[in-house]
């Protein structure tokens, strides 16, 4: 059975457009992460593919503080606070 | 005042737009077009398009990392680096995009599954190749040159096929993902008539930008042909256009 998950968003008022969380989903196959089809070609968070608090890697290399937040509330992830992060959750490549 | 160097650019590059502009009106593309219009894009078709442009999104990479190699110090002002760093980056989205929506739409279950699909394949026996090792092997020009020759050449051709694409494709979806790309690729057009109109000075640069983007344009509507055929499935030309099947 999979884990509820906590939809989570890029706060583009934050994010520096590095690219790194999509690079981090890409790399573990859940392709969460995606190029939004539009002029701003910003990045954005798919709430059906993203696993999170089940998979934080893209957490785990954002570089601008508060560029990933909880939806609901609000709360920043970036850097991750106490407790979201934990070796046993780490997703190896091609085990998603 | 305006100088006679500056005036030799700006006269280039309106000449050399006009020229892929006239290549641009009808393209291999448009022929892909109307069949989609007509009878839709099927699933497999549309797994082919995507999968042939993320190809040659893929290999210029390839054809950047070798052109960024040749860009010297102080030959040029920053803002060509700028750009041309710009130009990456964008091309760099669009290449992602591809394989976004190859991955949205389950045509392949991850990124490495759809990298090592036919369709994705980068095959060295085709016209997308042949067109991808021409440019690189304008390594051995000057930036002015090269962009003049892609930015005032191909990349022309390729803004026409997006507005088209991103207008009148069926597939709302996919309507949204080239016209998306247009805003930037026209960008790239723009980038290219700036940098023609300032740094290409010479008769010499002038006689070898007005050479390379001939055959620049060339190499890219035979690319784009091969893409279009590979989409519908039409028969192919041995030894000159090899997209393996499933």
């Amino acid at each position: 059975m999979t884990d509820p998950t906590i939809a989570i968003t890029v706060d583009h008022a934050a994010c520096t457009d590095c690219r790194m969380c999509y690079v981090v989903c890409r790399e573990i196959d859940l392709n969460a992460v995606y190029v939004a089809p539009d002029s701003r070609h910003r990045l954005e968070i798919d709430p059906g593919r993203c696993r999170y608090p089940g998979c934080t890697a893209c957490l785990m290399y954002c570089p601008a503080p508060g560029s990933i937040v909880e939806v609901a509330s609000g709360r920043s992830l970036v850097p991750p606070p106490p407790g979201v992060w934990a070796p046993e959750r780490r997703i190896a490549r091609g085990a998603a | 005042m305006e100088t006679v160097t500056q005036a030799r650019g700006a006269a280039l590059a309106a000449d050399l737009r006009a020229l892929a502009e006239a290549d641009a009106r009808l393209t291999p593309m448009d022929v892909l077009l109307e069949s989609a219009c007509r009878e839709g894009l099927s699933d497999d078709r549309g797994f082919r398009l995507l999968g042939r442009l993320w190809t040659l999104k893929r290999a210029m990479y390839y054809v950047y990392g070798a052109w960024a190699m040749g860009l010297n110090v102080n030959e040029f002002p920053p803002s060509v680096a700028y750009l041309f760093g710009k130009q990456i980056y964008d091309d760099s989205t669009h290449e992602m995009q591809y394989v976004d929506e190859i991955l949205r739409r389950g045509w392949a279950p991850t990124q490495r599954a759809a990298f090592a699909h036919p369709y994705c394949a980068f095959v060295p026996a085709t016209r997308l190749a042949y067109f991808v090792f021409a440019l690189r092997a304008l390594t051995n020009y000057r930036q002015n040159i090269r962009i003049a020759a892609f930015n005032l050449g191909a990349k022309v051709i390729e803004l026409a096929w997006l507005e088209r694409f991103g207008r009148d494709l069926p597939d709302a979806g996919l309507r949204a993902l080239f016209a998306g790309q247009v805003a930037e690729t026209r960008s790239h057009v723009l980038m290219g008539r700036l940098i023609v109109e300032r740094c290409v000075t010479s008769a010499v640069d002038e006689g070898l930008a007005r050479l390379d983007q001939g055959v620049v344009r060339q190499n890219y509507l035979f690319a784009l042909d091969e893409i279009a055929a590979a989409t519908l499935g039409l028969a192919e030309a041995k030894g000159e256009v090899v997209v393996p099947k499933d």
